[in-house]
C-alpha cells in the first residue's frame, strides 16, 4: 500500500518536471517569436537532419588524402599512419612512380570505418600532411560492413 | 696453435681483455660498449672513412678513430666524454647536410643506421639552408639491386665487399670530393650470387633490393632464424615475415630472408639463390587435404590419414615388404627420417624405400653447394641407403605408394611417373607445393616447409644444425614429423617418441 503510494509520488514529481521545463521553453520561445526580449532563452533543439549546426573548425569527419598539384595523391605510402592506428583500420599499398623524385604512391588506401575510432591519429603521424580528416561528412553509415570500407585514392 | 697475445686496456673504466691485433671498436664490443660506427664491418679492413667511431684515447691530443686503432696494453679509452659526444654529433650533422631525408618512401626506415645514430647521438636542428646536391635517386645496378645516390654516405662497405668478399669488384667510387659517388665500371652491372648481402651491409638505403620494394615497412617484420634449407651448406638465414595486420586477418607473408651470423658456416653472408627461397615458403603452396575422390570437401588431415592407415593396414603383414612402398627425401630433417626410419623400416618392415631429390646444380666455390638438399647427411646418418625408384618395377609390385616431396618429376617424365602411378591402386602425396603429381594422387597433404618446422638438419661438413619454426604455417598445414608421428600410432607402432634424433 505505502510502495504503491511512493511509487505514484515519484511518478507525479516526474511528470511536474517535465511540464515546468515545457511550459518554461514555450514561454520564452513564444515571447521570443513575439520579439519580447527576455532574461532567459528557451532550450535550443535543433531539428536534425533537416537542420544543420556548423561544426566546428577542430572538428574530425571522415578522412580525405590531400592531391598534389597535378592531381596524383601527395600520400607517399609510407605507412605511419597504418603503424599508429590504434585501431588497427588502415590498409595501405605502395606502387612505384614513374617519377624519381615521387617513387612511391599508394596503389590501395582503405580506411575500415566499421573499426575507425576517430581519433585522428592518423593525421598527426603524416610526414607530408596527407591524410586528414576534414571533410564535414559525419553522416557516415551504411548496411553492409563492406559500405564502410572506404578506398581513399578512388574519390 | 700460435699463443694468442691478450692485452689489457681500460675503456670507460672497465678492465678489458683483447687479443693483440685486435682494434679499439672490436675490443669495445666484446665488453659490450657499442661505439658507433658506419664504414667498419668485421669481414673488412677498417678504411676508416665515415669518422664517427671517434673516441678519447689517453695521451693523444686529438680524438682517434676506434676501427683503425689496435689495442695497447695498458692503454685507456674513453667513448662518452664530452668531445666524444660533440664529435659525434659534428659527424651525423656532415653526413645529414648532404641527406634526402626521404625515410617516408625508403625501404631502409626503421633499420637504417643513420636514422638510429640520430636518434640516439644527433637530436640537433638542422639549420643547413643551402640546397642540397641533387643526384641520381634510382640507378639499376644490377641483380634487381637499386642504388640512390643521394642516400649513399661513401662508408665504401659495398665496394669492400665486393673487392674482397666475392672478389668481383664491380662497384668503385668515382670523382672525387663533393662529386664522389659509387657505381659500376663502364656500366657493368653487378654479377654475382653473393649480391643480396649488398643490401644488408649498407648501412642506409643507398643500395635496396627490388624484390622487397615497397613490399612493406621494416618495423612490421617479424625476424627469426633458421637454416637455409636450399643446399647442403646450411647457412644461417632469417626470415622476416608479417602475419595479421596490416595484411588481411590471418594472412601471413615471407618478405624477405637476409643473412644470419654463424662464424662456422656462412660467417655474415648467404647467397643469392638462398635469398630467394623466400617463394618457396609463400608462393604455389599446397593448401588443404584434397582428396579425389570428392575435391571439394573440407578434410582435416587426420580424418584424411585415416584412409592411409585403413589402406596400410588391408595389405597383410608378411606382404607388405613387397606390396607398400614409401619415397622420402632429402629436406626431412633428422628427426622426421629417425621417425621414418622406424615406422616404415622397423616397424612395418618395408624393403622399398626410396629418395628423390632436387637434382644437383653446380657449386659456385664459395657458399652454394652442388646438393640443392639440406639434409643428404641427415639420411645416411639415420641409416638409409638412398636410391631412386625404378619406376617399372614399383608399377609392377606395390599396391599402397606414400610419395613425400615433389621431386620424382626430377628424375622422371610426367608422362612415365603418370604410366607408373596409373598401376598403382593406392597412392598418396605429401607436399608442401602444388605440381603435376597432384591429380595422380589419391589424397594430397599440404606439408609444411623447413622454415615453418623446427628440427634438425647435418650439413656437409657434418655439422649438426638444430633450428626453430621461423614462420607459423597456415592452419591445416601439417609436418611430416606429426604425419609420421600419427601414422605411427595409428598403427600401433612404437616408435619412442623421445629419442627420435
Ligand atoms: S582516426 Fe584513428 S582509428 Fe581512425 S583511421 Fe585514423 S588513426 Fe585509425
Ligand atoms: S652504397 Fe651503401 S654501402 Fe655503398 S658506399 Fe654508399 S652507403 Fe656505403
Ligand atoms: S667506423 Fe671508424 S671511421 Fe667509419
Amino acid at each position: 500500500m505505502l510502495k504503491g503510494w511512493l511509487v505514484l509520488r515519484e511518478l507525479l514529481r516526474g511528470a511536474a518536471i517535465t511540464g515546468r521545463h515545457f511550459f518554461a521553453n514555450m514561454t520564452f520561445h513564444t515571447l521570443k517569436l513575439f520579439g519580447i526580449r527576455a532574461k532567459r532563452r528557451g532550450a535550443v533543439t535543433i531539428q536534425y537532419p533537416e537542420e544543420r549546426k556548423a561544426l566546428s573548425p577542430r572538428h574530425r569527419s571522415l578522412h580525405r588524402l590531400r592531391a598534389r598539384e597535378d592531381g596524383k595523391p601527395s600520400c607517399v605510402a609510407c605507412m605511419l599512419c597504418v603503424t599508429v592506428c590504434p585501431s588497427e583500420c588502415l590498409s595501405v599499398e605502395a606502387a612505384e612512380d614513374d617519377d624519381p623524385e615521387i617513387q612511391k604512391t599508394p596503389a590501395r588506401f582503405v580506411v575500415d570505418l566499421n573499426r575507425c575510432c576517430f581519433c585522428g591519429f592518423c593525421v598527426e603521424a603524416c610526414p607530408v600532411d596527407a591524410i586528414r580528416m576534414d571533410t564535414g561528412e559525419i553522416r557516415l553509415a551504411a548496411s553492409t560492413r563492406a559500405g564502410l570500407e572506404i578506398s581513399l585514392d578512388k574519390r | 696453435m700460435s699463443e694468442v697475445k691478450m692485452v689489457g686496456l681500460t675503456i670507460d673504466g672497465r678492465t678489458v681483455r683483447a687479443a693483440e691485433g685486435t682494434n679499439v671498436l672490436q675490443a669495445a664490443e666484446q665488453a659490450g660498449i657499442s661505439i658507433p660506427h658506419f664504414c667498419y664491418h668485421p669481414a673488412f679492413e677498417a678504411e676508416g672513412n665515415c669518422r664517427l667511431c671517434l673516441v678519447e684515447i689517453e695521451g693523444l691530443p686529438k680524438l682517434d678513430l676506434a676501427c683503425s686503432t689496435v689495442v695497447r696494453e695498458g692503454m685507456i679509452v674513453r667513448t662518452s666524454t664530452a668531445p666524444v659526444l660533440e664529435a659525434r654529433k659534428d659527424v651525423l650533422e656532415f653526413l645529414l647536410a648532404e641527406h634526402p631525408l626521404d625515410c617516408p618512401i625508403c625501404d631502409k626506415a626503421g633499420e637504417c643506421k643513420l636514422q638510429d645514430y640520430y636518434d640516439r647521438h644527433g637530436l640537433f636542428p638542422g639549420w643547413f639552408l643551402e640546397a642540397k646536391e641533387k643526384r641520381q635517386k634510382k640507378i639499376s645496378i644490377g641483380k634487381g639491386l637499386l642504388l640512390d645516390r643521394e642516400r649513399c654516405i661513401l662508408c665504401t662497405r659495398c665496394v669492400r665487399y665486393l673487392r674482397k668478399v666475392t672478389g668481383t669488384g664491380e662497384l668503385g667510387v668515382f670523382e672525387r670530393g663533393v662529386r664522389a659517388e659509387v657505381g659500376t665500371y663502364d656500366d657493368a652491372p653487378i654479377d654475382n650470387n653473393y649480391s643480396g648481402n649488398l643490401v644488408d651491409i649498407c648501412p642506409v638505403g643507398a643500395i635496396t633490393d627490388t624484390d622487397f620494394r615497397f613490399k612493406t615497412r621494416a618495423w612490421f617484420l617479424e625476424k627469426r632464424p633458421t637454416v637455409c634449407p636450399r643446399c647442403s651448406r646450411g647457412c644461417a638465414v632469417i626470415v622476416e615475415s608479417v602475419s595479421g595486420y596490416p595484411l588481411e586477418e590471418g594472412e601471413r607473408r615471407v618478405f624477405r630472408i637476409r643473412a644470419g651470423e654463424n662464424p662456422a658456416v656462412n660467417g655474415y653472408w648467404i647467397c643469392d639463390f638462398g635469398r630467394a627461397g623466400r617463394r618457396d615458403i609463400d608462393e604455389g603452396r599446397q593448401e588443404r587435404v584434397i582428396k579425389s575422390a570428392s575435391p571439394e570437401s573440407e578434410l582435416s588431415w587426420q580424418k584424411a590419414l585415416a584412409d592411409v592407415m585403413a589402406r596400410i593396414r588391408s595389405v597383410p603383414g608378411p606382404e607388405r615388404a613387397a606390396k607398400v612402398a614409401v619415397i622420402l627425401n632429402s629436406r626431412m630433417t633428422r628427426e622426421e627420417l629417425t621417425l621414418a626410419k622406424r615406422l616404415f623400416a622397423e616397424g612395418l618392415s618395408l624393403d622399398k624405400i626410396f629418395f628423390a631429390d632436387p637434382k644437383p646444380g653446380a657449386a659456385d666455390g664459395f657458399l652454394l653447394t652442388e646438393e640443392r638438399v639440406p639434409n643428404a647427411r641427415g639420411v645416411l646418418q639415420a641409416g638409409f641407403s638412398p636410391r631412386l625408384p625404378d619406376l617399372d618395377a614399383l608399377a609392377a609390385s606395390v599396391e599402397v605408394l606414400l610419395v613425400f616431396g615433389s621431386h620424382l618429376l626430377d628424375h622422371f617424365s610426367e608422362e612415365a611417373v603418370s604410366r607408373a602411378l596409373a598401376k598403382i591402386p593406392s597412392k598418396f602425396l605429401f607436399s608442401a607445393h602444388t605440381g603435376p603429381l597432384d591429380r595422380l594422387a589419391e589424397i594430397v597433404f599440404p606439408l609444411a616447409v623447413s622454415a615453418e618446422k623446427s628440427g634438425t638438419y647435418i650439413n656437409i661438413d657434418g655439422l649438426r644444425q638444430s633450428f626453430g619454426r621461423a614462420a607459423e604455417p597456415a592452419p591445416g598445414v601439417v609436418s611430416e614429423h606429426e604425419i609420421l608421428g600419427c601414422l605411427a600410432a595409428g598403427l600401433g607402432l612404437n616408435v619412442g617418441e623421445h629419442d627420435v634424433r
